[in-house]
């Protein structure tokens, strides 16, 4: 007679876990800690950040070539991409535009990140020393 | 790490540590994507409504030109609401499109 407590079928058995502890334990923490604290791969990221820019570019385009030629304002894009206009050739120079563009800010934006999370990284670790030696006068 | 004995391995933890600082980090796709999507839809939701409030002769007339994209979309209370769902949907698809792309491009961690 069933309990309701069996385990259903198809429920992949749980791995066995193994505690851990002392030196071991200290070890994964560390590894965990720089993981989680891990940088952006800024070329990596500015390729993908230039690649959805360049997506919405090309798909507002040809949105505007297929029904409104005229009266989107898309066409004022052209005051910064250079050559941009609202036709099939557009579709493509704006896409790149956008693309270029992208990169460059998704390059800045990961530069940035990775570098206030160094800066933030280096503040824990110099209070942590610090507070280490705060009692140093002490044992004196 | 899956047994006992590799993981004492003093050479397999050294190799595994320079595998982990070696390592970028990895986008949540769905994470961005809802991050995208709330920064999209609240951002036409907001950019709508404030003009709305402000009103005046001709409301939102640079605004209005989002429905050439957005059919349904106007710069009214209802519009705001319209243009929160596709400001939630694009920007669901391009975050979602950034963490996948990220992820996929980036390089395995060179030891």
């Amino acid at each position: 007679m069933p309990t309701g407590h069996e385990p259903s079928i198809g429920t992949p058995p749980r791995p066995a876990e193994r505690r851990i502890s002392g030196p071991e334990l200290e070890h994964a923490v560390e590894r965990a800690l720089v993981l989680a604290f891990a940088p952006l791969h800024k070329r990596v990221f500015g390729t993908a950040i230039g690649i959805a820019a360049a997506v919405v570019i090309a798909v507002a385009t040809f949105i505007a070539v297929l029904r409104y030629p005229t009266d989107t304002g898309l066409w004022t894009l052209s005051a910064y991409f250079r050559g941009y206009r609202i036709s099939w050739t557009g579709i493509l120079i704006g896409a790149a535009w956008a693309g270029a563009v992208g990169f460059i800010g998704g390059w800045f934006l990961a530069f940035v990140r990775n570098f206030a999370l160094a800066t933030w990284l280096l503040f824990i670790r110099v209070r942590a020393n610090l507070s280490q030696t705060r009692d140093f006068l002490d044992h004196i | 790490m899956t047994s006992s004995k590799s993981s004492n391995d003093p050479d397999a933890l050294i190799a595994a540590d320079r595998i982990v600082q070696a390592t970028f980090a990895r986008l949540h796709a769905r994470a961005w994507g809802i991050a995208f999507a709330l920064l999209g839809g609240f951002g036409i939701l907001a950019a709508t409504w404030v003009l709305v409030l402000r009103g005046g002769p001709v409301v939102g007339p640079h605004l209005a030109l989002l429905s050439n994209f957005l059919p349904g979309y106007s710069v009214t209370f209802v519009g705001g609401l319209i243009g929160f769902v596709y400001g939630f949907v694009i920007g669901y698809a391009l975050g979602r499109l950034i963490g996948s792309a990220y992820n996929r491009m980036l390089p395995a961690p060179r030891v």
